[in-house]
């Protein structure tokens, strides 16, 4: 029996490398610098059509946040749940790991990749949260 | 160009109907709006039907029910701004001169269609993270709490003063007042809301009729007429940086178009029935649509100044967290409110010398955009 390769729960917004590691994937438009997650085809701002696919910056602030007590089957409450501002700039809302009374708008975070339940074959998935560190 | 006028509402009562459909429903408000228009049925010339959750061609369904199948009918889908949406096809079909008299209905059987916290769309990438539609206004609420010392005592009141309007209005979901405690202390979803912050899942339907101001003259009843001066729509636009989650520009563009229209501006406003799906949601509709500046209207609940009798009563129908918001029908009921409150039909909830209302639906979610649908409408005695 081999081991299986965690794959992502989203491989096209969420790339994964073999050593675990991750980033964001998102758009920028070079004719006027704006960036989106997820990735656009073509840019709100002026409309050009060539958006570049990068990697997103791992590390941001904290615009905002929630923790949330009633949700979907699909996740085990409660969490805690934010907006992100990473350098683009651009905003990403994603599961903060920590402590609720440790949250504060703001704060420093990064991006960490983290096991993310399986797909429907039993595949372990990898996903995405925030973690309190870093510096933008 | 010719005039729009509201001449027949009809309303469910709103709640749970465990026994009942969407088209039965919505076949119930039609019906209410023939018998309030005291019109021959004949005379609709074309219809639009608002529906989020429920059956394809619920319209025709809801239309053979009451007769009338055979004139033009579209189903209409905007979330949370289906209702209203369907009202604008109908304002335009009466301008365009294709209609001079139009039925505009929306309908929803949530409560046989979700069950617990509402979600985005599920290939929505932020719903695939944990996202609720609860939560999404829970950080909002967060945000504006930061930006403008607003306390949850203030965001409490928002619900009070809804459930307490709710309770004079017949309708309504809800007929009970609550206490600030009541909100503080209920179950929490997501903080820094309870059950009490969040619209309650309704079923209901609410149905309009319109007529052009020269078939009103020729055939109807000018002192129970209201105008319906402006109903304007608006999509979000996408976000090229990330934007402010406590100021809503897609309502206050939505607003402009309306009051350029209307020829009429935030000043001459006399009340007000916006979607306040959380409590928070009512403060940024508000301001949004510029009746109290940024930041400043949750002192003014505090003040009393939203409440009946206060400077600028907001929601006395009790809006989504008092009246319920089964999703299309709620931007129909908006204005049903507002033709009772203009005709002084309102009962004990009446707004004395109400001659100007405003309504707001805004819905759905899309990623990176600040709102999918909204709309705004301005109706004058």
């Amino acid at each position: 029996m081999t081991t299986q390769t965690p794959v992502s729960f989203r491989p096209h917004d969420l790339v994964v490398a073999d050593d675990g590691t991750g980033y964001l994937r998102g758009s920028r438009c070079p004719s006027c610098g704006a960036h989106y997650f997820p990735t656009r085809e073509v840019c709100a701002g002026c409309l050009t059509e060539d958006l570049e696919t990068i990697p997103l910056p791992t590390r941001g602030t904290l615009y905002t946040y929630t923790v949330v007590h009633r949700s979907t089957p699909a996740f085990e409450v409660p969490y805690v749940l934010g907006y992100v501002d990473l350098p683009g700039p651009v905003r990403v809302l994603g599961q903060i790991d920590a402590e609720p009374d440790q949250v504060t708008i703001g704060m420093d975070v990064q991006l960490e990749i983290v096991p993310w339940g399986t797909d429907a074959e039993g595949t372990p998935l990898l996903g995405y949260r925030f973690a309190p560190g870093g510096h933008a | 160009m010719t005039d729009v006028y509201v001449i027949g509402i009809g309303m469910t009562q709103f709640g749970k109907h465990p026994d009942r459909t969407a088209a039965g429903l919505g076949a119930e408000a039609v019906r209410g709006a023939i018998h309030d228009a005291e019109i021959d049925p004949r005379a609709i010339r074309t219809a639009y039907a608002g529906h989020v959750f429920q059956p394809m061609v619920t319209g025709q369904q809801v239309l053979g029910q009451v007769g009338l199948a055979g004139i033009p009918l579209a189903n209409v889908e905007n979330a949370c701004s289906s209702g209203a949406t369907a009202i604008r096809g109908s304002f335009l079909d009466i301008l365009a001169g294709e209609a001079d008299v139009s039925l505009a209905f929306g309908t929803e059987h949530l409560t046989g269609a979700f069950k617990g916290a509402f979600t985005p769309g599920e290939d929505d990438p932020e719903a695939a993270v944990g996202a609720t539609m609860p939560a999404v206004y829970a950080m909002r609420a967060r945000r504006y709490m930061e930006e403008f010392d607003l306390t949850r005592e203030q965001l409490a009141r928002i619900s009070v003063k809804n459930k307490r309007n709710a309770a004079l209005n017949p309708l309504a979901h809800f007929k009970k007042d609550i206490t600030i405690d009541d909100v503080l202390m209920a179950k929490p979803i997501a903080e820094p809301f309870g059950l009490l912050d969040c619209s309650p899942v309704s079923d209901g339907a609410a149905a309009v009729l319109l007529a052009s101001g020269d078939w009103v003259q020729r055939h109807g009843d000018p002192s129970r007429a209201i105008r319906l001066a402006a109903s304007a729509l608006r999509t979000g636009k996408v976000e090229t940086a990330p934007g402010s989650m406590t100021f809503e520009e897609l309502t206050r563009d939505t607003a402009d178009d309306a009051y350029e229209r209307a020829g009429i501006g935030p000043a001459d406003i006399d009340f007000a029935e916006v979607h306040d799906c959380f409590t928070i949601a009512e403060v940024l509709r508000i301001e949004g649509l510029g009746l109290w500046e940024q930041g400043t209207y949750p002192a003014a609940v505090e003040r009393g100044e939203a409440d009946i009798g206060g400077r600028l009563p907001v929601n006395p129908s009790g809006g989504l967290l008092g009246k319920g918001h089964p999703l299309a029908a709620t931007g129909v009921a908006q204005v049903v409110e507002l033709v009772k409150q203009l005709r002084g039909e309102a009962g004990s909830r009446q707004i004395e010398g109400a001659s100007v209302g405003i309504a707001h639906c805004r819905g759905g979610k899309t990623v990176g955009v600040e709102g999918a649908a909204c709309t705004v409408q301005i109706l004058t005695r």
